[in-house]
C-alpha cells in the first residue's frame, strides 16, 4: 500500500511562503492507474518527490508497504563514472533483486550492446534516457511512480516502452503525474486533480477532466 | 513481448532493517568503485597524502637537527599524528557534503539521507584506517619498530575521533543548506587552524601552560595525544581527557542531527 497521511509541505521562508501540499489524505488504489492532473507549477513534481521520499513532507507521513520504483526513468541516480552494468547491479541491489535477470533484462530493453559495459559520461543523452528506461522496466514494481516524460528515444524504442508499461498496468499500480489530459487518458483508470495544494479524487476520468478543463479556463482568464 | 513482465527480476519484500543492509551494502560498493575504478587516483591518493606530509616534516625535522622529545621515533610520531587526523578531516569534509546536498540517489525510494550518510561513514573509515595500518607497517619495515601498547585504547580513540568527524560534518553540512558561506567560513576556521593546533607534530606537555590550557579545548588534541599514548609505552600523555571528547561528540552529532533534520525540511 502507499498511502499519503496529512502530507503538507510549503516551499519558502516567511510571509513567502507557499503551501504546495495542504494537508493531503490519500491511498493510491492497489492495481490502478492513478493519473494526477495538475497545472504547471501547481506540485505535481513535489508530490513524486514526496511519494518516493526524495523529499520530505513538513508535516504528516508518506506510508510505503509496497514495491515502489523511483520516478521511471530518472536518470539522475546513476553514477557517470560507473558503466551501465554496475548501474544496473547498484539498482538490482537495493531492491534485492536477482541482478543477473535486471542485467539481462536491461541489455534487452535498452539495446545498448557493447555499451553496457562502458562508463554512462561515454553515452549520448539518447542513450542515457534510454538506459534509465530500461533499467526502471528491468524489475517488477507494485507501485510504478511516473513524472510526465514516459516517453523517451525514437518512435520504435517509444512503442516497445508503451507495450512494457500496458502489460505491467494489467498486473500493478501506476501512480503517473501529468499535465497533459491525453496521457492520462491513455494510461489511467482513475483521476485525481492536484489544485491549490488538494488532491481532489474522480472515479470517472471524464469528471477529473472537466474540474481541470475549469481550472485551466480559469486561471488562463485571470 | 509477454515473456517480458515475467522475466522482470523479482523484487523482495522485506522487514526495514533487511533494507536498509542491502542499501548501504550498495551504497558502500558503489563508493568504492567510483573511488577506485577506471583513471581515478583514488587510494594512490589516499596513501600517497600522508606519506607526503609525513616525508615533508621527517625531513624538517631532520633538517632542524631536532630530535624527538616524546620518547617516539620521529617516523612513528608523524605517522600517529597525520594519519588520525587526515581520517578525522576527509570523514567531516565527506559528510558535510554529504548532508548539504540532496543527493539524486534519495529518488529511490528505499535510500535515505542516513543511508547516505552512515555508507559515507563506513567507506571513509575503513580506507584511513588502511591507510594507517599501511604507514605503520611502512615505518615498521623501514627499522622504527614497535610494539601496540593499549590495541583497545587505539580502537576506542580512533572510535572517538570518528565521532567527532560525524559530528563536526553534521553540524558544517546542516548549517550550510540554509547558510551558504558557513562552508567557506568553516573552510577559513577549521582547516589550517585544526591542522596547526591538533598535536600533529607537538605534544600537549612541550607546550607552554597558558597556551597549553587553550589548546585542550581543541578535542582532536586529546585524541591525537591518546592515539600516541596508547599506541606506544614510551609515552604517556598527562593531559588526555576522553571523557570530555566523548561528550564533545556526542553534543555535536546530536546537535548536528537536530539541525539537519530542521534545515532539510526547508530546502528552497
Amino acid at each position: 500500500m502507499i498511502s499519503l497521511d496529512g502530507v503538507t509541505k510549503s516551499y519558502g521562508l516567511g510571509d513567502k511562503q507557499h503551501k504546495v501540499l495542504d494537508n493531503i489524505t490519500f491511498t493510491f488504489p492497489y492495481r490502478q492507474s492513478v493519473g494526477i492532473l495538475g497545472a504547471n507549477g501547481a506540485g505535481k513534481s513535489t508530490l513524486i518527490r514526496i511519494i518516493g521520499g526524495a523529499e520530505k513532507p513538513d508535516k504528516g507521513k508518506v506510508i510505503r508497504t509496497s514495491r515502489l520504483s523511483w520516478p521511471m526513468g530518472y536518470s539522475g541516480g546513476f553514477q557517470r563514472t560507473l558503466t551501465g552494468r554496475e548501474n544496473a547491479r547498484f539498482v538490482a541491489r537495493i531492491y534485492g533483486a536477482d541482478f543477473r535477470e535486471v542485467e539481462k533484462n536491461t541489455v534487452e530493453f535498452s539495446e545498448l550492446g557493447k555499451y553496457f559495459d562502458r562508463p554512462l559520461e561515454t553515452y549520448s543523452a539518447g542513450m542515457r534516457s534510454r538506459f534509465a528506461m530500461a533499467v526502471s522496466y528491468a524489475l517488477d514494481f507494485e507501485y510504478y511512480l511516473v513524472d510526465e516524460a514516459l516517453e523517451t528515444g525514437d518512435a520504435r524504442l517509444k512503442e516497445k516502452f508503451r507495450q512494457v508499461f500496458k502489460e505491467r498496468r494489467l498486473t500493478s499500480s501506476v501512480i503517473l503525474v501529468s499535465h497533459n489530459e491525453q496521457t492520462i487518458r491513455k494510461n489511467c483508470d482513475v483521476a485525481a486533480v492536484l489544485f491549490e495544494g488538494k488532491l481532489h479524487f474522480y472515479e470517472n476520468l471524464d469528471d477529473a477532466f472537466l474540474m481541470y478543463r475549469k481550472i485551466i479556463f480559469t486561471e488562463r482568464a485571470a | 513481448m509477454t515473456h517480458v513482465a515475467s522475466l522482470a527480476g523479482q523484487v523482495e519484500r522485506d522487514g526495514a532493517f533487511t533494507i536498509q543492509c542491502r542499501v548501504l551494502h550498495a551504497l558502500i560498493l558503489r563508493d568504492v568503485k567510483g573511488r577506485f575504478g577506471g583513471r581515478r587516483l583514488g587510494f594512490m591518493w589516499a596513501l600517497l597524502e600522508p606519506c607526503l606530509f609525513i616525508t615533508l616534516f621527517v625531513a624538517m625535522f631532520q633538517l632542524l637537527g631536532r630530535t624527538s622529545q616524546s620518547g617516539v621515533d620521529v617516523p612513528l610520531f608523524f605517522v600517529t599524528g597525520i594519519a588520525p587526523f587526515l581520517m578525522f578531516r576527509d570523514l567531516y569534509a565527506a559528510i558535510a557534503g554529504e548532508a548539504k546536498t540532496n543527493n539524486p540517489l534519495l529518488m529511490f525510494p528505499q535510500v535515505s539521507k542516513t543511508d547516505l550518510i552512515f555508507a559515507s561513514v563506513i567507506v571513509n573509515v575503513l580506507l584511513s584506517i588502511t591507510v594507517f595500518i599501511l604507514l605503520l607497517c611502512g615505518c615498521y619495515a623501514l627499522g622504527y619498530t614497535f610494539q601496540v601498547y593499549d590495541p583497545l585504547g587505539v580502537l576506542v580513540t580512533l572510535a572517538l575521533l570518528v565521532a567527532l568527524g560525524l559530528g563536526l560534518g553534521l553540524v558544517i553540512g546542516a548549517l550550510t543548506i540554509r547558510y551558504e558561506f558557513i562552508s567557506s567560513i568553516a573552510q577559513a576556521v577549521l582547516g589550517r587552524p585544526l591542522f596547526l593546533c591538533s598535536g600533529l607534530f607537538f605534544t600537549a606537555d612541550i607546550l607552554p601552560p597558558k597556551a597549553r590550557e587553550y589548546a585542550l579545548y581543541n578535542p582532536v588534541l586529546h585524541c591525537i595525544e591518546s592515539i600516541r599514548s596508547t599506541m606506544f609505552a614510551s609515552f604517556d600523555s598527562r593531559y588526555v581527557d576522553l571523557s570530555y571528547v566523548f561528550s564533545f561528540a556526542v553534543i555535536m552529532i546530536a546537535f548536528g542531527l537536530m539541525m539537519l533534520s530542521f534545515f532539510d525540511r526547508q530546502r528552497r
